[in-house]
This record gives C-alpha cells, sequence and structure tokens, in this order.
C-alpha cells in the first residue's frame, strides 16, 4: 500500500482545471512529479498538504483521511519549497526553536548532525541565504522531526547546477534511511539523475504515473532520452 | 494552544505591538480623546499582522502539525493578550485618576471623557470591534487586510466620536464620573463594554475559524 494515496482530485479556477489527478507514492522512493510551468504541480501540491480545498477528491497518508488526522499527519511530514522562504529576518536558531516545540519526534541529535551536514550556520537569517541554503534550511526543519514523507515544490528552482547536483545526492541519501521523497520540477535532469518513479503533469491532467523504466519503455523511442521523450510528450506529439 | 501562542510572541510578531501597549498610557492625557489610546494599540496589532503577512506566517502556521482552526485561535490569542496588557495599563491609570489625581485641576477642567469605568468599558468594546472587524475580515482571505482596517477606522472613530460626547446629552453626565463617583454606575459600565468586547470576539473567533477551514491558501 502506498504510504500516500491522492484520489481524484479535481480543482476548477476560472482560467485552469486539475482533473482527477490519482498517484500514490511509495516508501523509500523518489518520486519526480514534471510538468512544465503552470501544468498544475503546486495546485496538487498544496491540495495534497490542504491548504487549497480540490472540488472533489481525497488525500490519504499512512492509510487515513488527511481531513480529521491533520495533526497527527503533519507530524509525519516535511514540507519545502524552493520559492518561499519563513521569517526572512528572524534567525534559523529562532525559527527552529519555535518550530521544535510543536514535535514530541523532535530529534535534536538528528537536527545537529543535518546542520553541520548542510553547512548552516543558525545566526543567520533566511535572507541572507542562497536558493540552495534556504532549500536545506527547510529540509532541516522537516528531517529533524523525522518526517517519514518529504513534499518539495521546485525545491531545485533557482539553484545553480552544483547545488542541484548536491541536493539531488541528499534526496538519494533520504530514500536510503527509509524517507519517501516527492518532489517537483520542470527540470527533466533532476528526474533523470535520481527518480525511482515519474509522475507527468500537462494542462491539469496527470499523463502519466509510473516507475522510470516502465515510464521509459512506455513512452520513450529508441535512443531517445527522457528529456527528448518528455519534450515530445509536451510537444502532444506522443502515442502511447 | 500554548505552542502557537509561544510561536506567535517570538516568530510571528513584530516589536510594534509590544511597543504599541503604551499607548495605554495616553488616558493619562487631558483635553484628548483617551480613547484614541485603544485604537492606537490596535494600530500596532495591525502592523504585526503586516509584518507577519510578509513573513509568509500564515502558510508556515497552516503546515505546522496543529488544526487550522488553530492558527486562528493563535492569533486571536496574541491579539487578546496584546489587548489585555493595553487595558491593565490603561486600568492602572484609571484608578490613579480616581484616586491620586482625583483632584487635579487639569483633570477637573477636562471637556473631553474622563479616564474612568466607562471610557475602560468602551476601549474594551473599541478592541471587540478591532477583533470583529479587523481580525475577522483579515480570515475572510488570510491575505487582504487594508479594507477591514479601514473598515474598522471608519467604526472606531465614529464610536470614539459618541463615546466622547454622550455625556454632553443632558442625562448622562454620570458617565463622564470624576474620581470614585457613582462608583457602582462605572464598573457596571465596565462590566458592560467587557462583556461587549468579549462576545464580539468570541464570534468572530468562531466565524474566522470557520473561514479559514474554507479558504485556499
Amino acid at each position: 500500500m502506498s504510504i500516500v494515496e491522492v484520489q481524484g482530485l479535481t480543482k476548477s479556477y476560472p482560467a485552469f482545471t486539475l482533473r482527477d489527478v490519482s498517484f500514490g507514492i511509495e516508501e523509500a522512493r523518489i518520486t519526480g512529479f514534471i510538468g512544465r510551468n503552470g501544468a498544475g504541480k503546486t495546485t496538487t501540491i498544496k491540495a495534497m498538504l490542504n491548504l487549497l480545498h480540490p472540488d472533489s477528491g481525497e488525500v490519504r497518508y499512512f492509510g487515513k483521511p488527511f481531513l480529521g488526522n491533520e495533526a497527527e499527519i503533519k507530524k509525519r511530514i516535511g514540507y519545502s519549497t524552493g520559492t518561499v522562504s519563513w521569517y526572512p529576518r528572524k534567525k534559523l536558531r529562532q525559527i527552529a526553536a519555535s518550530g521544535r516545540r510543536f514535535y514530541d519526534t523532535w530529534d535534536e541529535a538528528a537536527y545537529q548532525q543535518y546542520l553541520a551536514m548542510f553547512q548552516l550556520d543558525e545566526e543567520k537569517t533566511p535572507r541572507e541565504l542562497s536558493e540552495g541554503m534556504k532549500v536545506k534550511f527547510n529540509l532541516l526543519l522537516a528531517l529533524s522531526h523525522r518526517a517519514e514523507v518529504l513534499i518539495l515544490d521546485e525545491p531545485t528552482s533557482g539553484l545553480d547546477p552544483f547545488s542541484r547536483s548536491e541536493l539531488l545526492e541528499i534526496f538519494t541519501h533520504l530514500k536510503q534511511e527509509g524517507v519517501a521523497v516527492f518532489f517537483s520540477t520542470h527540470i527533466i535532469s533532476d528526474i533523470e539523475k535520481c527518480a525511482d518513479d515519474i509522475l507527468y503533469i500537462s494542462h491539469g491532467e496527470l499523463v502519466a504515473a509510473a516507475s522510470k523504466e516502465a515510464f521509459t519503455e512506455r513512452f520513450s523511442e529508441d535512443g531517445e532520452s527522457l528529456e527528448e521523450t518528455m519534450l515530445r510528450l509536451e510537444r502532444g506529439t506522443w502515442h502511447a | 494552544m500554548r505552542n502557537i501562542l509561544l510561536k506567535e510572541l517570538t516568530l510571528s510578531a513584530s516589536p510594534l505591538p509590544y511597543l504599541f501597549i503604551l499607548f495605554g498610557l495616553m488616558f493619562f492625557v487631558p483635553g484628548y480623546p483617551v480613547l484614541c489610546g485603544a485604537f492606537f494599540v490596535c494600530l500596532g496589532i495591525f502592523q504585526g499582522f503586516q509584518a507577519a503577512r510578509e513573513a509568509n506566517d500564515i502558510i508556515y502556521s497552516a503546515l505546522l502539525p496543529i488544526a487550522k482552526r488553530d492558527v486562528v485561535r493563535g492569533k486571536y490569542a496574541f491579539v487578546l493578550l496584546i489587548e489585555a496588557a493595553a487595558l491593565v495599563l490603561m486600568a492602572v491609570v484609571m484608578v490613579l485618576r480616581m484616586t491620586v489625581f482625583a483632584q487635579a485641576p487639569v483633570y477637573l477642567n477636562n471637556a473631553l471623557m474622563n479616564a474612568n469605568g466607562f471610557a475602560l468599558g468602551m476601549a474594551c468594546v473599541l478592541f471587540g470591534l478591532f477583533n470583529w472587524i479587523f481580525v475577522g475580515g483579515f480570515f475572510k482571505t488570510a491575505y487582504k487586510f487594508a479594507r477591514p482596517f479601514v473598515v474598522y477606522i471608519v467604526v472606531a472613530f465614529t464610536v470614539i466620536l459618541i463615546a466622547e460626547s454622550l455625556h454632553h446629552v443632558p442625562g448622562l453626565a454620570v458617565l463622564n464620573a470624576f474620581g470614585t463617583d457613582h462608583l457602582a454606575m462605572q464598573m457596571l459600565l465596565l462590566c458592560a463594554g467587557l462583556c461587549c468586547g468579549i462576545l464580539m470576539t468570541v464570534l468572530a473567533c468562531r466565524k474566522a475559524c470557520l473561514r479559514f477551514e474554507r479558504i485556499d491558501l
């Protein structure tokens, strides 16, 4: 059974509709959620976190519906985004100190370990951090409360190739520790490098949800790289 | 609830809501509409909301392992704490004016409202209105606060104008009692104002919790 089950998410806006999105996230696997800008990735993620209300559909974590088990589930998941930073003028130490009160699962040793691994200075403020370090700080908070699922919205956006590569290596390390990593991106090479499973969304519809191998087998033509496949699919010239 | 309140106090709040508590001392100012002090305390809280929004405070809070309605309750708890601190300050000034300074000429010749039980009760009403109109209005979107604050300004100054003028209406001079004169009436008016403020806050908080559950962040 998937540890995260998304069933039939539908959300209509005047100019965009997310249609019947369903998929699962597996334990100790990296799932890449790919689609071009405006395809519906952030809408899906926000619905998964109850930050917006779908017109229909349900999200279950660890076999339980999110609604009604919100506090318990949020203790077991972590969220990070590459585009938003919290409290830009507060010191990282203050933000972490405030956050740790909410988690009885907070692991101070893990916090210190990841703090050192990510080379974060607690006396700095988020506004003094690079985009990559901001993502790492959000990851630090999530990992310190022993999140079993990480939901990351565009964590690699705006990162230089070195930081991106470093972050993807961290994902692989986390996977080895049993964490399910779910990240959205529009950068195909990120998926190619570390994802086990691919979710491909286009114009609000989930086109494919499969392991990377199954995805390639189904959609790629001979000698085609994943990037070429995705670009062809996005141009609408694909045939299953 | 304790954790979210601590988060509000240490992380979300800017220094201004704390500093503006001192406007409670305006209850000392003679010849000035003392209820403006309550308005300025609310202005400080408004500034705090502005700073919190810029820090993505609401989304951060909504992602914490608490029910979404507790985000709203945490904000209300913080606002109430600031208002309570200001009310304590105003109450101290009120007692000083009712006792030590009861015969001070500067207060005896005061054309405007005295800092008495009625004034403190009206300060509670102004805080209740703020909690209802501004805080409740903010949670319609958890983003837009200009419109609810402008509405609050209009309502607050209308209420201040009425409260400051009432004792000039024949038969209502008791509202401007000096010192410990008509003490029972003063305490009754204070309790009535406090009840109004609490009622508005409780109703507004309940409605804001429901609204916040429904909105998309």
